[in-house]
């Protein structure tokens, strides 16, 4: 074997002879040499290539579309290369002749400081496949100009529901630096406003990313791994569109018919604005929400014209204000229904008890000459429900009294300001957490208030009539059209102060269920009986059976559907009185919806208010509408 | 009395008191090391893939655990009885390559064969003749009557050798092929040919190769390969890029390197099929100079046990398995550790051990359980 020994040594010998070999080659690779391999190591580089997931879009209860997507090339401008080629007005006049847009547009829209120095600034949308075409041919000719493909919002349903679904908007420089937004790059959209803003996080998806190999000179060498979108969630509404739809004409229709009606001192009503809410009592699902004046959704989608922009920024008008969860008013006798009850959980009233209906009222002790009026002279002894069916504002002054001296004799007690903590059970004082951003609280004016608004309150001190006329909803007390919705439907469902919601679900891209909203009904209103909401709910009833919504309500079958309602008539200062209507629609025990109409300057609650909510009622339940016509004279 | 001469029967006959510790840690060292390179080279883009960014490594350890149940098992037998049936493993590898060729029995590559109902498992018929000839040539030429094999030996050599080879060719598995010339001239050297039939049938292999790129056999993307290896500068950018981005890769390594999973070569997938034929890479990359050494350190040990084995074998059987297994292990190493470093052309041989790949493990584990058989019983 010594032979095989020796052949063997020859294949160690050409082993090593390999060894010795790579061993040397690697020296020189990785010790002589190593320098310039790593400086091309850092010339290699990855570009990352972002591509955008699809946005979820908002659906109707049914399924219809509200709000899907488009595409749209837009122009847009980075600002310091512009500035760099040192041609900026050659290229901006470029895109004038190019995009056939005024130079003074393309300027103003250049100047915007919306975005940061970095970002490129839009121009403009929805161009011409040739402009982009143009552009790429001709890159010399517009330095820092790139066309984006950007998927924009489409309202296939116009402007209905226009206040909810807020807009998109180039993410700005506030919001770059914010850590919410901390996986948006500087191209990004957002939503601004309404459901868009509140469930941003849904709609928007998962970017998808690319990465590229470039050398040295940025020529893309090869694709690396890429990651695909993910596609957003679509946000499925308890809003149903034909519901929606049928409250949006109503209400314009119903604030026409004011407009030929004249208020007590022989002027024409102005009806400047309304909002009509519809709940469903049972989850606090959101069918119907709508604020007038309006606006039209796909004028955010471009930048809107000189003219639109100057109606949505009338401050008068405030087009883009919901007034439904973002104005105050006076709710005026539609209170009454929370106030009263706040009186006999409070002690100072029972439903048995019968108490004075007076035409003028006078706060126990109070010899200054003071009085508070009733809306008509009366004279009787009632209870609680009549004094409902009735609206008798003198009713409820008594326990305004008797609030004040609880506060008077308690005022260091944690509940010394009974009342209001009995309003703020109620929701009032308070956001009611519905899903849209920017909701306002309303008024509820206390000992503290006053101290702030020494204007109001002599000397900034809280004085009866805080209490008194707070219990009719007027002067110092002021409520979202939402917040009065939510209080009766917590009547008509017995006591769930449910948290009203436009969003029934999120879906996934390919329709399942991701997540539901729920109105978190199962907490009950503290302190209140069934009998007792039951005994309102029934008081309701007879104010559109006989009270002061009988003429409005006259003809209707309200054998066949029920409609407890309360109507209000605020007075508002110098302008014309606030109308008011909310209502429990369906069966007294299980109603189907609460639904609520407030006319700004509309005059008296039973002449505008409550016909729409009829007319609104007659519809849903396919009946035939009545004519818009009870010339009521009931005031309140 | 018994006790004592049991002990002694013990100590001389069970193959197990002579198993190789060193092969044996060595192997495992390298699977080891193998599976952290495999994590460093795809984790990244597995991740951005969206897929688990162990996958890669969990096949590994599955395809290893097989592997190391696989040395035990091979050197369990005792290995004369692998010279028995020599002859059909070699068909039976025949038969898979043969399979290759049937329509729809390839995968996509046409290097593999999917088996049916199991994704995961696809056969690689290339790597497993490697054994088969292997073994064929080993059990032929230590029934020789001569002291060397004669012309008609090594013409029957040839016959067993290119039939593997040229089933492999027709793949275009032009890696597979070296392996297999290395595999029969280091059983034919050990064997005692003589230097005038070597000369001989190195002029036929220059033929035949000349012959393989003059008729088109050799495709062109392996022809530039070549070529850009020969001559970097005038050669098509495809055929550059790998090798600029693994000399990039490992020169920018220095003596120490960029630490684990901080190699930038390694981590944005700039080389190409780095978790396979480029694992050698990583090592530069990330552990440098030294790292590299260390791996070649551990090949050197593996190589000189292999060597050893070969030297010690009582008989030329396990000699020539020994020396086959170990031309098998050193030109692997030498070819694909030479193309990462830019002294052999590209081809596609795994790094033995350290390549990601399933048959490749497997085999690999069968060749150290040979060795680690012949060295059990050296003494009978």
């Amino acid at each position: 074997m010594d032979k095989v020994g020796a052949r063997l040594r020859v294949l160690a010998l050409l082993v090593l002879l390999m060894f010795a070999a790579l061993t040397a080659r690697l020296w020189f690779l990785q010790v002589l040499a190593t320098n310039e391999f790593t400086s091309q190591a850092r010339d290699n580089s990855v570009r990352f290539v972002r591509t955008d997931a699809i946005r979820g879009r908002i659906l109707d209860a049914n399924g219809d579309d509200i709000v899907v997507n488009q595409k749209s090339r837009e122009i847009r401008v980075a600002m310091d290369e512009l500035l760099a080629s040192g041609r900026a007005e050659e290229v901006i006049y470029n895109l004038h002749l190019l995009l056939d847009r005024p130079v003074e547009e393309i300027t103003r829209r250049l100047e915007s400081n919306k975005y940061l120095p970095y970002q490129p600034k839009p121009i403009a949308e929805f161009v011409d496949p040739h402009v982009e075409a143009y552009i790429d041919e001709h890159p010399r000719d517009f330095p820092g100009v790139e066309v984006v493909h950007a998927s924009v919002r489409k309202y296939p349903q116009g402007r209905t529901a226009a206040h909810i679904l807020g807009t998109l908007g180039l993410i700005n420089a506030e919001e770059l630096e914010s850590p919410r937004f901390r996986s948006y790059g500087i191209n990004d959209l957002v939503g601004r406003g309404g459901l868009e803003q509140t469930y941003e996080r849904w709609l928007r998806g998962e970017k998808g990313e690319r990465k590229y190999i470039v050398n040295a000179d940025g020529e893309v060498l090869r694709a690396l791994g890429s990651l695909e979108p993910v596609p957003g969630n679509d946000v499925q509404l308890a809003i149903d569109l034909d519901v929606q739809r049928i409250a949006e004409e109503e209400l314009r229709l119903g604030m026409d018919r004011a407009r030929t009606l004249t208020d007590s001192d022989g002027f024409t009503l102005k009806a400047s604005a309304g909002v009509v809410v519809v709940l469903d009592p049972s989850d606090g699902g959101v069918e119907a929400m709508v604020s007038v004046p309006s606006f039209d959704p796909r004028w955010n989608v471009e930048e809107p014209t000189k003219e639109q922009r100057k109606y949505l920024d009338n401050e008068q008008l405030s087009p883009q204000l919901n007034r439904a969860t973002q104005g105050r008013f006076y709710p005026g006798s539609a209170f009454k229904v929370v106030s009263g009850l706040s009186a006999v959980k409070a002690g100072f009233a029972t439903l048995d008890g019968y108490y004075p209906c007076t035409t003028e009222y006078v706060h126990p002790g109070d010899e200054s000459g003071a009085s508070f009026g009733n809306w008509k002279p009366s004279n009787s002894t009632i209870s609680f429900g009549q004094a409902l069916v009735e609206s008798c504002d003198t009713w409820f002054y008594t326990f305004g009294s008797d609030f004040y001296f609880h506060w008077l004799n308690n005022q260091l007690a944690k509940d010394g300001e009974l009342m209001q903590k009995l309003f703020r059970e109620w929701g009032f004082g308070q956001q009611t957490g519905i899903d849209l951003p920017l909701e306002d609280v309303g008024l509820m004016a206390n000992a503290d208030w006053a101290e702030q608004h020494p204007d109001v309150f002599y000397r900034g001190v809280w004085q009866p009539g805080g209490n008194i006329l707070s219990m009719i909803g007027s002067d110092y007390f002021q409520s979202t059209p939402l917040q009065l919705a939510r209080a009766y439907m917590a009547i008509a469902n017995r006591g769930h102060l449910c948290r009203p919601h436009l969003a029934d679900q999120i879906l996934s891209p390919d329709g399942e269920v991701v997540r539901r909203i729920s109105g978190k009904c199962d907490k009950r209103l503290p302190g209140y009986t069934e009998q007792q909401l039951a005994y309102v709910h029934q008081a309701l009833l007879g104010v559109t059976e006989r009270g002061t919504a009988a003429c409005a309500f006259g003809g209707f079958p309200l054998s066949q559907i029920p409609v407890g309602g309360k109507t209000g008539t605020a007075e508002n200062g110098s302008k014309q009185d606030t109308s008011w209507f909310a209502s429990i629609v369906g069966p007294v025990s299980d109603p189907d919806h609460v639904i609520v109409a407030m006319v700004e300057q509309g005059g008296f609650g039973s002449q505008t208010a409550a016909p729409i909510v009829r007319r609104i009622i007659e519809r849903i339940y396919g009946l035939e509408p009545n004519p818009l016509g009870c010339l009521t004279t009931q005031e309140d | 009395m018994d006790l004592v001469a049991g002990r002694v029967w013990a100590q001389e006959r069970r193959p197990i008191r002579h198993l190789d510790p060193v092969l044996l840690v060595v192997s495992l060292l390298l699977i080891v090391v193998g599976m952290f390179l495999v994590y460093s080279a795809t984790h990244q883009t597995l991740a951005a893939d969206g897929f688990d960014p162990f996958d890669r490594v969990k096949k590994q350890a599955v395809t290893a655990a097989i592997g190391v149940v696989l040395v035990l098992v091979i050197a369990t037998f005792d290995y004369r009885f692998f010279k028995v049936y020599a002859g059909f493993v070699y068909a039976a590898t025949l038969l898979l390559l043969a399979i290759l060729q049937i329509p729809g029995m390839a995968s996509a590559t046409g290097a593999y064969i999917d088996i049916p109902g199991a994704a995961l498992l696809q056969i690689s018929p290339a790597e497993f003749s490697k054994i088969g000839l292997l073994l064929v040539l080993s059990a032929m030429l230590s029934e020789l009557r001569t002291p060397q094999p004669e012309l008609r030996d090594v013409f029957r050599v040839c016959v067993l050798a290119l039939t593997s080879i040229g089933l492999v060719f027709v793949n275009s598995e032009i890696g597979t092929v070296i392996v297999l010339v290395a595999i029969t001239v280091g059983i034919l050297v050990v064997a005692g040919t003589r230097a005038k039939h070597l000369a001989a049938l190195t002029v036929a292999a220059l033929v035949l190769i000349f012959l393989a790129f003059q008729t088109g056999l050799i495709e062109d993307y392996q022809a530039d390969r070549i070529t850009a290896f020969l001559d970097r500068a005038n050669s098509p950018e495809d055929a550059r890029y790998n090798l600029d981005q693994s000399l990039i890769a490992i020169g920018s390594g220095g003596l120490t390197g960029r630490g684990y999973l901080t190699g930038t070569q390694t981590n944005l997938d700039y080389v190409p099929e780095q978790h396979t034929d480029f694992i050698f890479t990583v090592v530069g990359e990330e552990f440098g100079f030294f790292g590299s050494l260390a791996v070649l350190v551990l090949f050197a040990v593996l190589l000189y046990r292999a060597i050893r084995i070969a030297y010690l074998s009582k008989d030329p059987f396990g000699t020539y398995v020994a020396a086959g297994v170990a031309s098998m292990f050193a030109i692997q190493i030498f070819i694909n550790v030479g193309m990462t470093v830019g002294i052999m052309p590209i081809t596609g041989i795994p790094l033995p051990f350290l390549s990601y790949g399933g048959s490749a493990m497997l085999v690999n584990c069968v060749a150290v359980g040979l060795l680690l058989n012949v060295h059990m019983r050296r003494f009978k």
